[in-house]
Formats: C-alpha cells, sequence, structure tokens
C-alpha cells in the first residue's frame, strides 16, 4: 500500500469520524445507507472480484436477515442482542441452500441466483399473513444493548461504521489467506485448481456461505437504520444495484464496494430530488459502467498509472497504440 | 372440472411464455447473449400495441406495430450496444438492466403507472362453452393455437431449412459457420430481430389477459428464464417442453397453493439443476 494510499484512508477515517458533527440528518442517513449497501457490495465482491461468480440475488439475503430481526423486534418483543444475530443465522442459512447454486457456472449461476432472489421476493409479497405482504414489517424500535441504546440516527451512525469496519477487517484477513488466494486460483482457472487437488465446488459454497453472512449482517445493520422492511428491498434492482456496486468502484478490492456504493446511492437521492425520471438516469449509469469503465474507477485510476509509469520510463512505448 | 380448467390455464400461459423464451434461447445459443432487457422489450411492445389498438381499432395491426418497433429498438441496441460486450455475460446483464431502466422510466412517462388491458380482438372476446359444463375464455383459446402456430413455423424452419441448419450450426460452433464464409454478424441481427419480434408480439397477445403495468417486465422476464434453464439454454425443443412445464406448474400452483405459487416454479427447477445443471435439453455452454 502507498504512502499516498495510507494518507488517503487515514482522512477518509477522520472524516468519517468528525463529520456527522457537521451534517443533517438527511445526509447522515446517507451515511449509514452508504455503508449498509457497501457492505453488501463487498459481500457480493468476495464471489465476483475473487471467485469468478456473478451473483445477482444477494438483496434477498439482506431481506430475509432484515425480516427476521423486525419480526422478532416486533412481534415478540426479542432483543437486539438475540434478534441481530438470529437475522444473521436465517441469512446465513438461506445461503447454505442457495449454495446450491455453485454447482452451475457462468450465465446459469447468473440466472439461478436471480431466480432464487424472485422466489424470496415472491414469498414475502404473497405470505402476508407472515410478512406483512405489500406494507412489510415497520416500526422497529432502536437497537438496544440492555442499558445501552442507540435511539438517534447520529449515535446509530457510530454504531454502523463500528460494525461494518470490524467486518471490513475481517473480510481482508480472509481475503488474503490461503482460502482468498484459493478462490482467485479457482477464479483464474477452475480446471487447474482441480488438477492441483482442491475441492473447487467445495471453495465456491464455503465463498458463497460466507458471503451470505456478510449479506446478513447488512441484513441487519439495514433494519435499524430504516426501522421497516418491504418485499421492495428484495427486488432484483437492489441486487444489480449491489453488484453495479462492487464494479463501479472496482472488483476484487476492499475500498471499491464503498466508493461504488457512494457514486450509487448519492446519484439515486440526489437526482431523484429534482428529476422524476432519475430511473434513467440510473439506467445510463448502468450503461455507461459497461461500456468505459468495465473495471471500475479504481481500474481506471490504475490503468491511467501505469500509462504514466510506462510513459515516464521508456518513452518510446508511449508512441505505441493503446487499447 | 377445475383440474382440467387449470390445466387449460397452464397451456395457455405456456403459449405465451414460449414467444418469449424461444427468442431470448435462441438469441443466446447462437450469438452467446444474456438479453435480460426481453421482458422491457414485451413490456414495450405491449403498450405501443395498445397505443396502434386505440388509434386504429385493428387487433392485428397492434401485433404488427408491436413486433416490429421492438424490432427497430433491438437492431440500435444490438448495433451499438450489445455487441461491444462481446462475450462478457456479467457485462451484458449490466447493460441489458441500464436497458430496462430506461425504457421502463419511459414507459412509466409515456403510459402511466396504472394496470392497463389490452381488448382481445372480436373474435376472440367472451366466453365459450365446453363439455362438463365449463366455461372458458376464448382469447385464451386464441392464444394457445397463435403459440402454437408459431411454436410449429419455427420448429419446420428449426430443423428442416437451410437456414435453421445454418442456425443450429451456429449454437454448436460459431467459429466454424464463420470460417465455413457464413455472414455470422448477419445471422446474428436475424435472430436478434425474430427474438424482437416475437417479444414485442407477445407484448400484445399477453397485454390482453396479463395487462399491462409496470413491473411487468421482471415478472415475466423470471418466467421465462426459468423455462430457458429447465429446458435448457439454446435449445428451442427446451423452450417448449419448458414453457408447458413451467405454464401447467403456474397453473396448478396458484390454484393449490396461492401464497407460494412462486415455490411451485422455482422448487423443480433447484431439483433439476441439482442433477442436470445444463437443464433438460441444455449442453455444456
Amino acid at each position: 500500500m502507498g504512502v499516498a494510499a495510507k494518507v488517503g484512508i487515514g482522512c477518509a477515517g477522520v472524516l468519517a469520524l468528525v463529520l456527522p458533527q457537521f451534517l443533517n440528518t438527511f445526509w447522515i442517513s446517507l451515511l449509514i445507507q452508504i455503508l449498509v449497501f457497501g457492505l453488501l457490495a463487498l459481500s457480493a465482491d468476495l464471489l465476483i472480484g475473487h471467485t469468478g461468480l456473478f451473483p445477482l440475488g444477494h438483496a434477498a439475503l439482506l431481506a430475509v436477515a432484515a425480516y427476521t430481526t423486525a419480526i422478532l423486534e416486533v412481534r415478540h418483543a426479542i432483543p437486539t442482542l438475540l434478534a441481530a444475530p438470529a437475522g444473521v443465522a436465517v441469512a446465513v442459512f438461506f445461503s447454505l441452500i442457495f449454495g446450491v447454486a455453485v454447482r452451475t457456472s457462468g450465465v446459469y449461476f447468473i440466472l439461478v441466483t436471480l431466480a432464487f432472489g424472485h422466489i424470496v421476493w415472491g414469498v414475502l409479497l404473497r405470505w402476508s399473513s407472515f410478512t406483512g405482504g405489500d406494507n412489510g414489517v415497520g416500526n422497529v424500535p432502536a437497537p438496544t444493548f440492555g442499558p445501552i441504546s442507540f435511539p438517534t440516527l447520529s449515535s446509530y451512525y457510530y454504531l454502523a461504521l463500528a460494525v461494518v469496519v470490524v467486518c471490513t477487517a475481517a473480510y481482508r484477513v480472509l481475503v488474503r489467506s490461503p482460502f482468498g488466494l484459493t478462490l482467485r486460483g479457482i477464479r483464474e482457472s477452475e480446471s487447474r485448481m482441480r488438477a492441483l487437488g482442491y475441492n473447487v465446488v467445495a471453495h465456491k459454497y464455503a465463498a458463497f456461505v460466507v458471503s451470505g453472512l456478510f449479506a446478513g449482517i447488512a441484513g441487519v445493520l439495514y433494519i435499524y437504520w430504516n426501522r421497516f422492511v418491504s418485499p421492495a428491498t428484495t427486488t432484483l434492482v437492489i441486487s444489480a444495484e449491489a453488484t453495479l456496486m462492487a464494479i463501479i468502484g472496482g472488483t476484487g478490492t476492499i475500498f471499491g464496494p464503498f466508493i461504488g456504493s457512494a457514486i450509487i446511492l448519492v446519484i439515486r437521492n440526489y437526482v431523484s430530488g429534482f428529476l422524476v425520471q432519475w430511473m434513467t438516469v440510473m439506467g445510463l449509469v448502468f450503461i455507461a459502467t459497461v461500456l468505459w469503465a468495465p473495471d471500475g474507477l479504481l481500474g481506471l485510476a490504475r490503468r491511467y498509472r501505469a500509462r504514466r509509469a510506462r510513459d515516464a520510463t521508456s518513452p518510446d512505448m508511449a508512441s505505441l497504440p493503446k487499447r | 372440472m377445475n383440474w382440467i380448467l387449470q390445466a387449460l390455464n397452464g397451456i395457455s400461459m405456456g403459449s405465451l411464455l414460449f414467444l418469449l423464451a424461444s427468442g431470448f434461447t435462441l438469441t443466446f445459443g447462437l450469438a452467446r447473449f444474456i438479453n435480460l432487457a426481453h421482458g422491457a422489450f414485451y413490456l414495450l411492445g405491449g403498450y405501443i400495441g395498445l397505443s396502434t389498438l386505440r388509434a386504429t381499432g385493428n387487433f392485428w395491426l397492434a401485433l404488427l406495430a408491436g413486433g416490429v418497433s421492438i424490432v427497430v429498438v433491438s437492431y440500435f441496441c444490438e448495433r451499438h450496444l450489445f455487441r461491444r460486450t462481446r462475450d462478457n455475460h456479467l457485462a451484458q446483464v449490466l447493460l441489458t438492466i441500464g436497458i430496462v431502466y430506461v425504457i421502463a422510466d419511459i414507459a412509466l412517462l409515456v403510459w402511466g403507472g396504472n394496470p392497463l388491458r389490452i381488448p382481445p380482438p372480436a373474435f376472440a372476446r367472451g366466453p365459450i362453452d365446453l363439455p362438463w359444463g365449463i366455461v372458458y375464455p376464448r382469447y385464451r383459446f386464441f392464444l394457445i393455437v397463435f403459440g402454437a402456430i408459431v411454436a410449429a413455423v419455427l420448429w419446420v424452419i428449426y430443423t428442416k431449412t437451410q437456414l435453421g441448419a445454418i442456425v443450429r450450426a451456429g449454437v454448436d460452433d460459431r467459429e466454424m459457420v464463420d470460417a465455413l464464409g457464413i455472414n455470422v454478424h448477419r445471422l446474428f441481427g436475424l435472430v436478434f430481430g425474430l427474438a424482437a419480434f416475437l417479444a414485442g408480439v407477445s407484448g400484445v397477445a399477453g397485454g390482453a389477459f396479463l395487462t399491462l403495468y409496470p413491473g411487468a417486465e421482471w415478472d415475466v422476464l423470471v418466467l421465462a428464464l426459468v423455462v430457458v434453464i429447465i429446458g435448457g439454454l439454446g435449445s428451442l425443443g427446451g423452450a417448449i417442453v419448458g414453457s408447458l412445464i413451467v405454464g401447467l406448474i403456474d397453473a396448478y400452483g396458484r390454484w393449490l397453493f396461492p401464497e407460494f405459487s412462486y415455490f411451485m416454479v422455482f422448487g423443480p427447477m433447484v431439483i433439476l439443476l441439482l442433477f442436470r445443471p445444463t437443464g433438460l435439453f441444455g449442453r455444456e455452454t
């Protein structure tokens, strides 16, 4: 990690701690949202950037965690200390089932995860006696751990920030471990890893379940932020946005998904404030990313740096046609 | 008697799904392109057909207008956007989702957010009396016949003509067909055009009994995806069998377990994938 990157991360850390003191609730709420969906994008990126699988159903994992916690808190008055882990556990349970998708690859994996996401959406919508149907589950109380409570938006911001930082640190350890290296090996060449004696399917399955764990944590953070969850949280659009966030920021990185989350959510919240056709703007962002920044912004920056370094060291290379 | 009624519901739904899934599966088989905008094409075709119908009062003209307008849209997308994704499936998925956003937003602006029903043509209006005292909408029969005719025509072209042989060869080995001197790009254009035409037509045909509403683009797309996953991507026969299976399961599921009808459609898909990850008639891609 370069000095510039370290300084940048340090500045971002200080800003993340201090900034909420100077912002109104709209922006604090947006910051929490960026953290929550950044974590969801990060969880999807374990599959996209490291394993080479493209999931399109991660919103469903977020939603089942959010619904579980919400129903336990609202209908059964279960304390946060039990309700929150229960939400994560249910998300992991669902990813254990949905994990069968790793038996497929390529396009089939995309389509199967999309279909899984749609099943969850359909059940949440139709099984209204249990899930509240279109009305969802609301009035979720503030997270409370014994005497400590987080009733205000800014206090919850610090709780969410702490959880996301811990998760991101754990994620970083995970992707740098031999397990993470094996996943990247599978991404590069599945057949070679199989020939080397690795159980490819088992590793993909484990990656899917770990990804589901992080998505579940994002779901619990989501419900205590929004205090309300409805089937709209489960739609394909949210899943696709999580994937797009990871790609815009740059796949296979730690901060990329959060940068992507910030870009997408700022565009959506800001543009929808004054333009009714914000969906069109979002669609154009999708299209532009695929056409002009398929490696994301961090990828663009890396390419730019590589080109400058190359131009500086060997001037005659600069005259060659560039890709 | 309900069993027979639900069977008819299932077959007519399957008929509609076939119109959508056949184009989707052939585009994938030949051009290796995942077009998630297929559902948005369906919806836009339906809306344009509805406007045509209101202006002219002719159902056949509406079908044609829905189909042709989507061919134009699809041609533009294929020429300027789809080609640039090459064989990167994730890029295709995100690109076409972006197109869905744009189309859905324009449709919302022009046709509003309320469900709109396309009035069926005069000859298919009203109920029909069947033996055992079953009364059934005439339009659904029209849809079954229409779907069967399209399936038969596609099947004959696919298996009996030279064009069909070229397409089948292209599905098997695109590079080889290219090397043999056949213009693969023209072939792609033709299949994309056919798929778009069928999507637009199915929007008009489906709009008469499912109604057109914002969000319909995903509802029909996901069912069509299940059809191609069960049938196998790139297989026309798979699309026929798959759409009948999905249509029937959907109809019986809605009737027997209304709250879990989605499970009824997706459950068999998951079980099938465990044993045959490439679907009934699919091959390794």
